[in-house]
């Protein structure tokens, strides 16, 4: 059988009513785009597989709330952000190097394997706030206003926090790797 | 340089660290049995009994006894009254600590006094006595 589009879906919802469809399906849809969210944050495996199912619990016990698949989408990134900060601050900060951290993300399709590593391993070591800034543009491809929302966060400091990693990130790898064409 | 033209270089500059970071953080696939284990967990849950699932002691009163008007304005007033009842007990107890150790402070002070008084009584006796000896001796 073909595999359903976006709108197909998205019509599901809006037709019947989100509380209607099958969880099953909803926790297959966005299953990826949860866990990845935790595991490039936490860069921890099995915290991002546990946080990412306790999003979807929190979201089944919430479903009857949620008008739309919009609305899921938009309610399933702040509840995942949220979350994931709240773990990182309930765990004491341990110091780790770059080169000791775990390799937050299974390997990727990607042009330069070792750049990405690294790219993962820099990310995971920005503040909170930016490392989700970062993550939310660039896995969820979110715009600014979008990210602002999500995280309750005013629009100027979403876009400092991005200008700001995006310089940060360009440092550490230009130190890193020499001057890598990006 | 204009701004445009600035601009149009700062967006070359970070378009190749952009493809990169998209590149670098790309969803990844979960671990097999994700989605069966969520749905494992929200049965467990569903059958979890409601006492148990209770948040806390506040949500009592949203059990359907505490939702009808006249039961909920008598709880507050039964609440209300055995506030104030606790509030007037502990002033009583207040006040008669108070007042004990107020009376406690008082009998100190007269026992000092009344041993001050013996001494000077006693001195008065002695400063007699010394008078009538030399008197005394002068006749």
């Amino acid at each position: 059988m073909a595999e359903r589009t976006d709108a197909e879906q998205s019509a599901d919802i809006s037709g019947k009513g989100a509380a209607e469809i099958d969880f099953a399906e909803i926790v297959r849809r966005y299953q990826s785009a949860v866990f990845s969210i935790a595991l490039h944050f936490l860069a921890d495996r099995s915290a991002a597989e546990e946080l990412a199912q306790d999003v979807f619990l929190q979201l089944h016990a919430n479903l009857s709330t949620l008008k739309s698949e919009d609305h899921m989408k938009f309610w399933l990134r702040k509840v995942t952000a949220h979350r994931c900060i709240d773990y990182k601050r309930r765990r004491k900060p341990t110091q780790v190097s770059l080169d000791d951290a775990p390799e937050p993300a299974a390997p990727t399709k990607s042009a330069d394997p070792f750049l990405a590593r690294r790219l993962r391993q820099y990310v995971a070591s920005l503040p909170e706030k930016p490392r989700l800034v970062v993550i939310l543009r660039y896995q969820e491809d979110m715009r600014a206003e979008e990210i602002a929302a999500v995280l309750a966060m005013p629009l100027a400091t979403v876009k400092s926090h991005l200008q700001r990693s995006l310089a940060m990130l360009r440092e550490k790898v230009t130190r890193a790797m020499g001057e890598v064409k990006l | 340089m204009t701004e445009t033209n600035m601009n149009t270089n700062m967006k070359k500059e970070t378009s190749g660290l952009d493809e990169a970071l998209r590149s670098a953080l790309q969803r990844q696939e979960v671990p097999d049995g994700f989605a069966d284990q969520v749905m494992a967990r929200v049965a467990a849950q569903k059958s979890v009994p409601q006492l148990v699932r209770r948040a806390s002691w506040l949500s009592l009163f949203t059990q359907p006894i505490f939702t009808q008007p006249i039961i909920r304005w008598a709880a507050l007033a039964a609440f209300a009254t055995v506030m104030i009842f606790g509030v007037h007990l502990y002033e009583m107890r207040r006040e008669r600590a108070e007042g004990e150790a107020a009376k406690q402070r008082l009998m100190l002070a007269l026992r000092v006094a009344g041993s001050k008084l013996q001494l000077a009584k006693a001195k008065v006796n002695e400063m007699n006595a010394n008078e009538n000896q030399n008197r005394q001796v002068k006749e």
